[in-house]
């Protein structure tokens, strides 16, 4: 027995100690650890009674170990109810066996060291090793199925790692000395590049980025993108580089091919003699060649993204601007021309023309000025001729004009003073009457010849006079009165319809000229069997023209080309019928001045039909 | 004085009240400092112009291109200039909550911005009328976005 301080002692020790004292196992010293195992009632009972939470498998070896008198350990044996049980608690069992004074076997000393936490680290340490086991297997099948490399390079430089989709790509095989190889497949003209990056980052422990073209096994070099970081555990220097390598051929060719087309387009824009600039989908100008920077004098950044409109004559400059705003708002293109300050400060006429285009990487704009100085200049010296020869011409007409309109007082007296002579003095010699009617007949020619040039005259104005809505009714009457000597004296008969289209847009003075000179044409050639008979209708076309046809029961004519009868009637008439190539040449010419035209229609004996198209066809119309 | 004008993206739609918060604490701030201007907004689209001093306003442009509730500053116009063109600092945007907006100090809806002064040039004038356009479409008077989710006429309210 253990003398009483060490009693104390044992029974407080932070691990269960009893005593089986016997043959028959039976509890002697139990401490309180040990307690909380076989019970507080144990001492005195054996084993066997009482085996408390003592593992089965440890009951069976007890009286083994006493018959043996050899020591016994074991190591986490689980004590409980069920070894499952979340209350279950792990010991480690030491049995040692005592002998009594004369040597033979007397008992076994049982230590039991709780060891529960340690036993649940232990199962946790397990099953981490299990989900790392787990996780490592994922990463692998990611790592060697994802479209990219991965790689691992140690502080000097060799490759330690390379997923397997880099042995396919290159088409080298496993047993490929991959420190020394893979210099060899990155195209000659990145090599020294991507050594030197890699060992500069290895250098200064950081990652690295770079592009490069790798060598496939089908000896095609493609663009790959290599990406690393460091593995580091502070404060040590990095163990290792981590990475990966991506396939970027493709984005890469596309943006080269973008970068190249812009290189080229900027090359084009800096060669060309215009100003040429780029915005943003927002209307931000981006880019100015050269050109508009030497014309203006500016550099990019004092133009800004706007600053074009600076450069405008400043009266003109808000109309440009809001011209702009409207178009970026609505996509329409711009257009106009304005004047530009060169840096000198003059400023020069140009077009400026933008269009939004869009060149795959989203709408921009595209925009030019040209200078089109010189034809503004050439334009203007042409508007200045065409000034001077309308006033030119004017000045001729007012001169014919009035020429012509004074020479008929003169002719008037002429005429008068001839008359008087022939009545007051006899000629007897008929060579001399015949002369009397040749004087006659041209001083009368050389009246109506004055009267008709006075008439071209006034048509030639009054083509720019006002139009306005005519009562046709009333406007024919009007006519009729002017001319009521010659139908009473011939016994015409003129008949007027207007139901159909009443009314006319057309200058009042134009009108009365056309419809004056037919009607009189229709009575001057009567037929001399018959009393001439008119009839003015007006009337509309099917698309709405209106028509004035003048229809006479009069001579007639034969009419050679009926595709253009009007122009071949007018020649024919001149050289025909004197004294009427006049009157038909003004109504051609006020009719087509106003955009109509003239169709006529004739049978010898029968009569003619005029027909006055006032106006240009609807669709014609400008 | 000086003015800088940038576009720049929200790095997340601001709400309600993001905007308002923004609002307030710029006003505080850019009373105190001289700076006055304008902030658009719309559906994460952002442009501002602000004028003052350059000893305040190239800082301000320092601390609002490291401002993380917005990305891709993208700066347009940096100028001296002989005037202020805005009398204070405001905002306009679309409110989705428009109610709590209406009494609110320097802040507009997007179609009540006044006309752009005179003192503007041209240029200057057309710049902001463009980043306008960029951020909230050619119909201001329309949340290009929005749209759906407020009932007719509940921007005039
Ligand atoms: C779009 C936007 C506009 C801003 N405008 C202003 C402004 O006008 N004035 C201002 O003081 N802060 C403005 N800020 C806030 C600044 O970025 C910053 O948060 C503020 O100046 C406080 O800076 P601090 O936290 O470094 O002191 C703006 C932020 C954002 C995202």
């Amino acid at each position: 027995m253990p003398a009483p301080h060490f009693e104390q002692l044992l029974r407080r020790l932070q691990a269960g100690v009893a005593t089986l004292e016997g043959p028959e196992l039976r509890y002697g010293f139990v401490n309180e650890q040990m307690q909380a195992l076989v019970g507080t009632n144990a001492e005195g009972r054996t084993l066997a009674e009482q085996p408390g939470l003592l593992p089965a498998a440890l009951l069976e070896v007890l009286p083994k170990v006493f018959a043996a008198g050899t020591p016994y350990a074991a190591r986490a044996c689980a004590c409980g109810s069920a070894a499952d049980s979340p209350n279950v608690r792990h010991f480690d069992l030491v049995v040692d066996p005592y002998d009594g004074e004369a040597g033979q076997p007397a008992g076994l000393l049982l230590l039991a060291v709780d060891v529960s936490e340690q036993e649940a680290a232990r199962q946790r340490a397990h099953e981490l090793a299990l989900t790392t086991r787990q996780l490592d297997a994922r990463l692998r099948v990611l790592t060697e199925t994802a479209p990219l490399f991965t790689y691992t390079m140690s502080p000097q430089g060799e490759v330690t790692y390379v997923s397997p989709q880099w042995y396919r790509f290159t088409g080298q095989p496993d047993t490929a000395d991959l420190t020394a190889i893979w210099p060899l497949l990155v195209h000659p003209d990145d090599r020294l590049r991507v050594l030197f990056e890699s060992e500069t980052a290895r250098r200064t422990g950081t990652g690295w980025n770079y592009e490069y073209r790798l060598r496939r096994y089908d000896g095609q070099y493609r663009w790959m993108l290599s990406r690393a970081l460091p593995e580091v555990h502070p404060p040590d220097q990095p163990v290792a580089w981590h990475g990966a390598l991506t396939e970027v051929h493709l984005q890469r060719e596309l943006s080269e091919a973008r970068r190249r087309g812009e290189a080229e387009l900027r090359f084009l824009a800096d060669s060309i003699p215009e100003l040429v600039w780029t915005t943003s989908a927002e209307g931000l100008v981006e880019y100015y060649n050269h050109y508009t920077k030497s014309y203006s004098g500016l550099t990019t950044e004092e133009l800004g993204p706007t600053g074009w409109v600076g450069l405008l004559y400043p009266e003109e400059q808000a109309a440009a601007a809001r011209r702009w705003v409207q178009s970026v708002a609505s996509g329409e293109d711009f257009e106009g021309e304005y004047r530009l300050r060169r840096a000198d400060g003059v400023y020069r006429w140009h077009t400026i023309r933008a269009r939004r285009l869009n060149d795959g990487s989203g709408p921009r704009w595209f925009g030019a000025a040209s200078d089109v100085e010189e034809q503004h200049r050439l334009r203007q010296v042409l508007q200045t001729q065409y000034d001077e020869l309308a006033r030119a011409h004017h000045n001729l007409d007012t001169f014919v004009y009035a020429a012509s309109h004074d020479l008929r007082q003169p002719t008037h007296n002429l005429r008068g003073l001839f008359e008087e002579l022939r009545r007051s003095v006899r000629f007897t010699d008929p060579e001399q009457a015949l002369m009397l009617r040749m004087v006659d007949t041209a001083l009368t020619h050389l009246d109506s010849t004055l009267a008709d040039l006075t008439a071209t005259v006034q048509t030639q104005r009054q083509q720019q006079e006002p139009v306005e809505i005519l009562d046709l009714a009333l406007g024919l009457e009007e006519i009729l009165l002017g001319l009521r000597p010659q139908i009473v004296h011939q016994g015409a008969s003129v008949q007027i319809d207007v139901q159909e289209a009443p009314g006319l847009l057309y200058s009042r003075a134009n009108f009365r000229s056309v419809v004056h000179n037919l009607v009189s044409n229709a009575l001057k050639f009567a037929h001399p069997l018959r009393p001439p008979q008119v009839l003015l209708r007006n009337y509309l076309t099917d698309d709405g023209q209106p028509v004035l046809e003048v229809r006479d029961n009069g001579l007639g004519m034969r009419i050679d080309d009926p595709h253009n009868p009007a122009f071949r009637l007018f020649a024919r008439q001149h050289t025909q019928v004197e004294g009427t190539g006049v009157g038909l040449y003004l109504v051609q010419r006020i009719v087509t001045s106003q955009g109509g035209h003239i169709e006529v229609d004739s049978t010898p004996g029968i009569g003619t039909t005029f027909r006055v198209f006032w106006a240009a066809p609807l669709g014609m119309r400008e | 004085m000086k003015h800088i004008v940038y576009m720049s993206r929200a790095v997340r739609p601001m709400t309600d009240p993001d905007l308002q918060e923004l609002l307030d604490q710029s006003r505080h701030d850019n009373v105190r400092q001289g700076i006055t201007g304008i902030l658009f907004y719309s559906h994460g689209n952002i442009a501002q112009l602000f004028e003052g001093p350059a000893e305040q306003v190239d800082p301000l442009f320092d601390r609002i291109c490291r401002d993380g509730r917005h990305s891709h500053v993208r700066k347009l116009v940096d100028a001296p200039i002989e005037a202020r063109s805005f009398p204070s600092w405001s905002m306009a945007f679309h409110p989705l909550e428009p109610s709590g907006f209406a009494a609110l100090e320097g802040f507009l809806l997007p179609h009540q911005l006044p006309p752009l002064p005179s003192s503007l040039t041209i240029a200057d004038a057309l710049l902001v009328q463009l980043v306008q356009l960029a951020v909230f479409g050619p119909d201001p008077t329309q949340p290009f976005q929005h749209r759906h989710a407020d009932p007719p006429g509940a921007l005039d309210a």
